[in-house]
């Protein structure tokens, strides 16, 4: 291992430590964890029930000696939307709350400058912090997965196959990918902040624009994907109606599709979304052309997360280990 | 158990170029010019007092030299080594105590110590804090918390922390700022054992003239980011005998009253 290595791998349990004594961290980790598996447990008894009479109604279909069953309507992966719409909105806000402690606490406690004067470099500091994070956010996703996964067979009693494994792994890097994203965007602005805590407050109003804000606009106004309320709903349009609208403003549509696409939220939750089985479109489908059809998404999410990356360490190497211009 | 100066680094060429140089160094915060062309030559194991009023420019100059912060013009160099160009040689061969040193409170002196010491390369960064701890007198507040500490204490532990790499230039920023009488007692017998001991060169900004009689081989006087004077303790008393005191000597040479 490289001296620049361990000060990596050094800084990195470091911040892993640091972060799982912030009492602020922790309350909003038990949230999360504690909403997601609220979600999972409720979704899987009910799913239980579901798949009980299924199984009757297949009983009794195979006992009146019927030849043409219809398949389960069910999708037990289906049942984690909750947890990834959590980690969506609650992992986000988390991401960018241990992205603002990193950065703050070395400032606050001044302990920056006692880092900075030994051989470890900004970019080292930048890159141990974010494996660090990684490292918490990986603990966060595998424990709500698989206590999860696990609800789903004690309580749901389906237990999943290893292709499904596979698949809800897929979508656990993807949410790793996305908090890693959101890690980046609050320790920059942090950094970049003359106070650290209007670091935090910009980074969690650029959270809600791209989390909230934007995908909404995307979801109300898209011939698509209608919702209640939604505008072509709200004037009776049926779908070609309104796609015929759509031909005298794509002007407008190339915005609002563009929108969309920088959505990093609507990226994630694209992709989970189908490695899950939410989205009943995708369910016939095999892992393969799954990947090949949402591989849109998975480069904007690397993207994503290896420009915020380079952006943190490019802060980070450029920051002052101390404040300047006081007592000279 | 003892501490010795690290042989690893490259000795030879440490010990051929003076401990610290600067040479027309500036630095310039927006349009204040807080440094001003300053030269100075440091030798190995001399303990240098830089005295100054506030906003001198005595911080910066410290800020420079353990390359926290890039000079405006100019250059300064710790053993030869440049530090802006060999940062990283740099920060292996010196050790660092801000004014008014903080470290992470919640963990232990111990902790905090093995974490610095990791990131400075050692190997065996656990014996290495202990021993600067047990060097220091101060090895039972190895497990307790950094932040129920007094300050006396708190620079204690400042202390180890920048000797536990066992640098070959020690960087004191008003090292006595905060501490008691008995405090600044015991940091001055510190310094002395640090420089007879381990042979480390100490470079301390101050403004309490009476511990710079006491403790240091030289001084300099920095006055509005100039060096107005840098001479060893031994020849200003001489330039000087009709002064009484260094307090008397620094105001003759143009230093304000501390």
């Amino acid at each position: 291992m490289s001296e620049s290595t361990r000060r990596i791998t050094q800084v990195a349990r470091h911040e892993y430590r640091a972060a799982l004594r912030s009492r602020v961290l922790v309350i909003l980790i038990a949230i999360l964890v504690a909403s997601t598996i609220g979600s999972v447990l409720i979704g899987a008894s009910d799913y239980a029930a579901q798949l009980a009479d299924y199984n009757t109604y297949r009983a009794a279909a195979e006992a009146q000696g019927l030849t043409r069953i219809a398949p389960s309507p069910l999708a037990v992966l289906a049942l984690l939307r909750g947890a990834l719409e959590y980690i969506e909105i609650l992992g986000a806000i988390i991401a960018i709350t241990l992205g603002y402690l990193s950065v703050s606490r070395e400032r606050v406690n001044r302990t920056l400058p006692l880092m900075r004067s030994r051989p470890l470099t900004g970019a080292e500091l930048a890159t141990g912090s974010y494996l660090g994070a990684l490292g918490i956010f990986a603990t966060l996703i595998v424990a709500t997965a698989l206590v999860g996964v696990v609800s789903l067979g004690l309580i749901g009693h389906d237990w999943i196959s290893p292709i499904q494994v596979l698949r809800v792994t897929l979508a656990c890097l993807a949410a790793l990918l996305y908090l890693s994203a959101f890690y980046c965007l609050g320790a920059i602005a942090t950094a970049r902040a003359k106070v650290p805590v209007n670091g935090l407050t910009i980074a969690l109003g650029i959270w809600l624009v791209v989390v909230l804000v934007l995908p909404q606009i995307g979801d109300t106004l898209d011939a698509d994907n209608q919702l209640p309320g939604g505008l072509f709903q709200a004037l009776g349009l049926d779908h070609d109606g309104e796609l015929a609208v759509l031909t005298h403003f794509t002007g407008y549509e190339r915005v609002r599709t563009g929108i969309e696409e920088a959505s990093l939220a609507k990226h994630f939750e694209r992709f989970a979304f189908a490695m899950t089985d939410v989205k009943e479109r995708y369910r016939p489908y095999g892992l393969s052309w799954l990947l090949n059809e949402t591989r849109n998404n998975i480069a904007w999410l690397l993207a994503y997360a290896a420009v915020l990356f380079a952006a943190l360490r490019r802060t980070l190497s450029r920051q002052q280990p101390i404040e300047t211009g006081g007592n000279s | 158990m003892g501490l010795v100066p690290t042989p690893s680094i490259a000795r030879t060429h440490v010990m051929n170029e003076p401990a610290i140089e600067l040479r027309g160094l500036q630095h310039r915060y927006d349009t204040d010019l807080v440094l001003r062309g300053v030269d100075l030559r440091i030798e190995h194991g001399e303990v240098f007092g830089f005295l100054g009023h506030n906003g001198a420019g005595k911080t910066t100059a410290m800020n420079i030299l353990t390359t926290l912060i890039t000079p405006t013009a100019g250059t300064a160099a710790v053993c030869g080594y440049d530090v802006v160009t060999e940062r990283s040689e740099v920060t292996r061969r010196i050790g660092y105590l801000p004014a008014d040193v903080r470290m992470y409170g919640h963990m232990s002196a111990l902790e905090n110590l093995e974490f610095l010491a990791k990131l400075s390369g050692l190997p065996d960064a656990r014996a290495a804090a202990m021993e600067a701890l047990e060097f220091l007198g101060c090895a039972d507040l190895a497990k307790r918390r950094v932040g129920t500490f007094s300050t006396g204490m708190r620079q204690r532990i400042g202390i180890a922390q920048a000797i536990v790499h066992r640098p070959h230039v020690l960087l004191l920023d008003e090292p006595t700022s905060g501490l008691d009488p008995m405090g600044v007692r015991q940091l001055r017998n510190t310094i002395t054992q640090l420089n007879a001991e381990l042979g480390m060169t100490v470079f301390m900004n101050t403004h309490l003239l009476s511990e710079v009689s006491k403790v240091c081989t030289t001084i300099g006087v920095l006055n509005h980011g100039e060096l107005i004077y840098n001479d060893s303790i031994e020849n200003t008393t001489l330039r000087f005998p009709d002064e009484s005191s260094l307090e008397d000597i620094y105001v003759r040479v143009g230093g304000p009253t501390p």
